[in-house]
């Protein structure tokens, strides 16, 4: 694998930034000192994490099972609030704070693959239990097993309808439920083969017949999943190449999920998403071949396919390019970490990403947010980044302290000293790979004036063009 | 993707000159006044994302099989408890958009039926991106169809196009410039005490960077002088909008097009439950309630100069004819625009109705498409902005359906 023996700050920040949110102060120094090879070893198997688990021990509703939250909002309707307060301020906290920081990026990245939608009633209740037991332990596990949790979860049972996906009946006359494509259709068009696979209308209903009867015991009260098999279509089905017998009941589902987790074209499918996220917005075919070949060797063995990623060429040379936009968590987030920020109330920073369009657990329709960087790059984004990056540069985000002058001393700066902040930013924050433009530009800020010199210098400079990029 | 960077820059230079250096709001306000009726005239797009179903937005009542087909979702006849605003004896529209019938009424809003894509595709992804690229079946079209229409039309300042979503719309994608916002409201730098300053040094560091994050980020300096040297006027004519995002989008969209910052195209991006698989009827009114009232209050407030526009809501695809087991619909074809405007041919329901009998349906299952949705597009963008060649490659539209 050619990783790299050796790196140069601006590869050692591309790879911070890309299997990262980004180098929190003194990260870049490290990983120059430890090399690529153990970094990416380790970040691929995470270890225990105990002061992010101090940070999180305050958050005592994060384990809290779907049918324990429905109780609680059944005795007392307020404590919804509180327990999604704590699953959202977790994902900033872990983010921010968290050494395991490839497993976060892989969570979202999961997450959003197989979205669901917190405002989507039930999913309020059962989101955390979603993100928890079905994607947090599965993004190194193998694909087969990711699909299956996250496919009868009931977080996404519901968000597709499939909860009211049955079989037709008929009870005195009268046509009871039927076929509901929601979920059927978006299995193989978002979590699978991918909409260009080639797959009919046919096939959407057969898949849908597949996953008829999987639903929920009660959506109020408990919220666990449940097959009925009275729900269930039991005749023969034929998807996209595969024949399921008759007579399969609840297997039917699993039938399909074995087969469509180890399509060629999931593969690619797979390959291409994960290619997009973190090397380019339009992957070379070569890369994703090469990916999708090592999907279908290890039977889509989601650690060996994220290890390809950062034993390709192209994962490398993108350290030379343009880079890729920011989305409005990654531009938050990494801002959080470039200055070493300690992020006590969450609140303020979950606020910049929605404004930025990425409101945390939002995303309405099945497509997730998009992958592509380009997509996030508008005036309106822009300049919710920019005012949080002026904002915190100088202290003004509530519930965050951030030791700004501390982080230019580090550098070996002068927080009084515009070109020497600057410079001591550069090495600290951005590996040196600032423009002599962005330089000159904060080397020249008014040295007088109720706003200090470093809430100018890194105001400007994590406002600026290098960090919209990542 | 990368664009024709030389095209793109200096544009602060050009928004100060579209609004007029040193001009004070006060005599904008007075261009304003004047320019009822006589003003540029501007395309509104509003669009559905899900698939709003066509049915339940403009009924066919007068259809007998709507009613076997929609069995406990159908929408009651008109003057029935919940029934639908009749329009034509035939056709009636959502109860919801009650407040739009006096335009139907003088004839200032039509409806167009069975609008569809003739590239099939029952995905939310492909119906989007080929309504939006305006090539059906074809995903490698580089540019959306605003872009290519507001490339041929003058003027190159960022306010010309805005595009009230989170995100740049497909319909935008390419070349030409567009402001993209969530809100306009608060639209600034936030550097207290030294903003000039930050202004002046971040447009230096953008300058210098020429790829999209450095054009992106100057479009964000000239939008901001351009919006605070035009604020936006108060709704007018007792105009009242209703809370939540589209009634935002929409007042913000009448205050552009009043300000006079030489806006012509605006994109409203309407992220509602319109994916009706499940429970529709609620569903329905919870969308086209603030739908029909931000519409109604969008009118109120343009006044005469509702005549310099044309908006029109549209979708990606209908869905099912028939009920689903959850009292929702699954994702069909055909669908049906509305549109609003003071020189639309309206107080009629456009387009060629296919009819609902199961041979009549397209696969046996979903209201079939009479009316290819770029005609509709090319007509719109004709009238106005005078554009007559074709905007959609490898397709020549017809002539339209009569809608302006």
């Amino acid at each position: 694998m050619p990783v790299p023996e050796t790196l140069g700050p601006r590869v050692a920040l591309h790879l911070l930034n890309r299997a990262g949110y980004g180098p929190r102060p003194g990260d870049l120094e490290s990983l120059l000192d430890t090399g690529p090879t153990k970094w990416i070893e380790e970040q691929l198997d995470p270890g225990s994490d105990p002061e992010l688990d101090t940070r999180l021990a305050g958050y005592t509703t994060l384990g809290y099972p779907t049918s324990q939250v429905l109780a609680l909002y059944n005795a007392d309707n307020r404590t919804v609030g509180v327990i999604l307060d704590e699953f959202l301020n977790a994902k900033v906290v872990r983010s921010v704070h968290g050494r395991n920081q490839l497993q976060e990026v892989l969570v979202d990245f999961w997450f959003n693959h197989f979205n669901v939608f917190v405002n989507d009633g039930f999913d309020r209740y059962s989101i955390s239990s979603y993100e928890r037991d079905a994607i947090r332990p599965n993004v190194f596990s193998s694909f087969r097993e990711l699909l299956g949790a996250a496919t009868l979860h009931p977080a996404m049972l519901y968000y597709l309808d499939n909860y009211l996906n049955t079989v037709p009946r008929v009870v005195s006359g009268r046509t009871l439920g039927g076929i509901n494509e929601n979920h059927g259709r978006e299995l193989l068009e978002l979590h699978t083969v991918g909409v260009d696979a080639g797959y009919t209308q046919t096939d959407v209903v057969e898949a849908s017949r597949c996953l008829t009867g999987h639903g929920i015991d009660n959506i109020g009260q408990t919220g666990n999943y449940l097959y009925r098999s009275a729900n269930h279509d039991n005749n023969a089905k034929q998807v996209f190449g595969l024949a399921v017998p008759g007579g399969g009941g609840e297997s039917d589902v699993q039938k399909l999920l074995d087969y469509l987790a180890v399509h060629p074209a999931t593969a690619r499918y797979i390959s291409k998403r994960l290619a997009q996220r973190f090397v380019a917005d339009d992957p070379s075919e070569a890369l994703v071949s090469r990916l999708a070949d090592v999907f279908l060797r290890t039977n889509g063995d989601l650690r060996e396919v994220t290890k390809a990623l950062f034993g390709s060429a192209e994962f490398w040379a993108e350290a030379f390019g343009a880079g890729k936009p920011k989305t409005g968590l990654e531009f938050v987030i990494s801002t959080l970490r470039a200055v070493g920020a300690n992020v006590q109330i969450p609140r303020t920073a979950r606020t910049a990403i929605q404004d930025s369009g990425m409101p945390l657990y939002a995303c309405n329709p099945p497509t997730g947010f998009s992958n592509r960087g380009a997509d996030w790059m508008n005036p309106s984004a822009q300049l919710y980044r920019m005012n949080f990056a002026l904002d915190l540069a100088a202290g003004r985000v509530a519930g965050v302290t951030a030791d700004v002058g501390g982080l230019i001393r580090s550098g070996g700066g002068d927080p009084g000293n515009p070109s020497s902040a600057a410079a001591a930013i550069n090495k600290v924050v951005f590996g040196r790979t600032l423009s002599a433009a962005s330089l000159a530009a904060a080397a020249r800020v008014t040295t007088s004036g109720s706003v200090s010199v470093q809430a100018r210098v890194a105001g400007l400079l994590l406002a600026g063009p290098e960090m919209q990029v990542r | 993707m990368t664009w024709d960077v030389s095209r793109r820059v200096f544009l602060r230079g050009a928004g100060l000159a579209a609004v007029g250096v040193g001009m004070a709001p006060s005599s904008l306000l007075v261009r304003t006044a004047q320019a009822a009726g006589a003003g540029p005239k501007v395309l509104v797009k509003v669009f559905l994302r899900g698939g709003a179903d066509g049915l339940n937005f403009c009924v066919p009542y007068g259809d007998s099989e709507y009613y076997n087909l929609r069995q406990g979702i159908g929408l009651p006849r008109p003057g029935q408890a919940g029934g639908v605003v009749n329009l034509d004896g035939y056709f009636g529209m959502h109860p919801q958009f009650a407040p739009l019938a006096p335009y139907f009424q003088d004839g200032r809003l039509a409806f167009i039926h069975a609008v569809g894509n003739p590239g099939l595709t029952r995905s939310h992804f492909d119906a989007q991106d080929y309504m939006e690229s305006g090539t059906p079946g074809d995903k490698q079209t580089a540019t959306g169809w605003l872009d290519r229409a507001i490339g041929q039309i003058p003027g190159r300042e960022v306010t010309q196009a805005v595009s009230f979503s989170a995100q740049l719309v497909r319909s935008f994608l390419g070349p030409e410039p567009v402001l993209v916002a969530q809100t306009l409201t608060s639209f600034d730098l936030r550097a207290p005490n030294w903003r000039a300053e930050a202004e002046g040094r971040l447009t230096e560091m953008y300058q210098s960077d020429s790829t999209q994050v450095g054009t992106t980020g100057l479009e964000t300096f000239e939008a901001i002088n351009t919006l605070l040297r035009a604020p936006a006027p108060l709704p007018a004519n007792g105009a009242i909008y209703p809370a939540g995002n589209t009634g935002n989008a929409l007042r913000q969209a009448a205050g552009l097009i009043k300000t006079g910052v030489g806006t012509r195209c605006i994109y409203v991006n309407v992220g509602g439950a319109f994916d009706t698989h499940s429970n529709q009827l609620q569903g329905n009114i919870n969308d086209y309630r603030p739908l029909g009232l931000a519409l109604a209050a969008f009118a109120t407030d343009l006044g005469g100069m509702l005549d310099d526009v044309v908006l029109m809501v549209t979708t990606e695809f209908g869905r099912t004819a028939a009920v689903n087991g959850a009292a929702g619909t699954d994702h069909g074809t055909g669908y049906a625009m509305l549109v609003l405007g003071g020189r639309v041919r309206g107080g009629r329901v456009l387009g060629q109705w296919p009819g609902l009998s199961r041979s009549q349906l397209y696969q046996n299952r979903d209201l079939a498409a009479t009316t290819d949705f770029r005609d509709v597009f090319q007509e719109v963008a004709r009238a106005q902005f005078g554009i007559g060649a074709s905007l959609f490659p490898g397709y020549t539209p017809g002539a339209g359906v009569g809608v302006v």
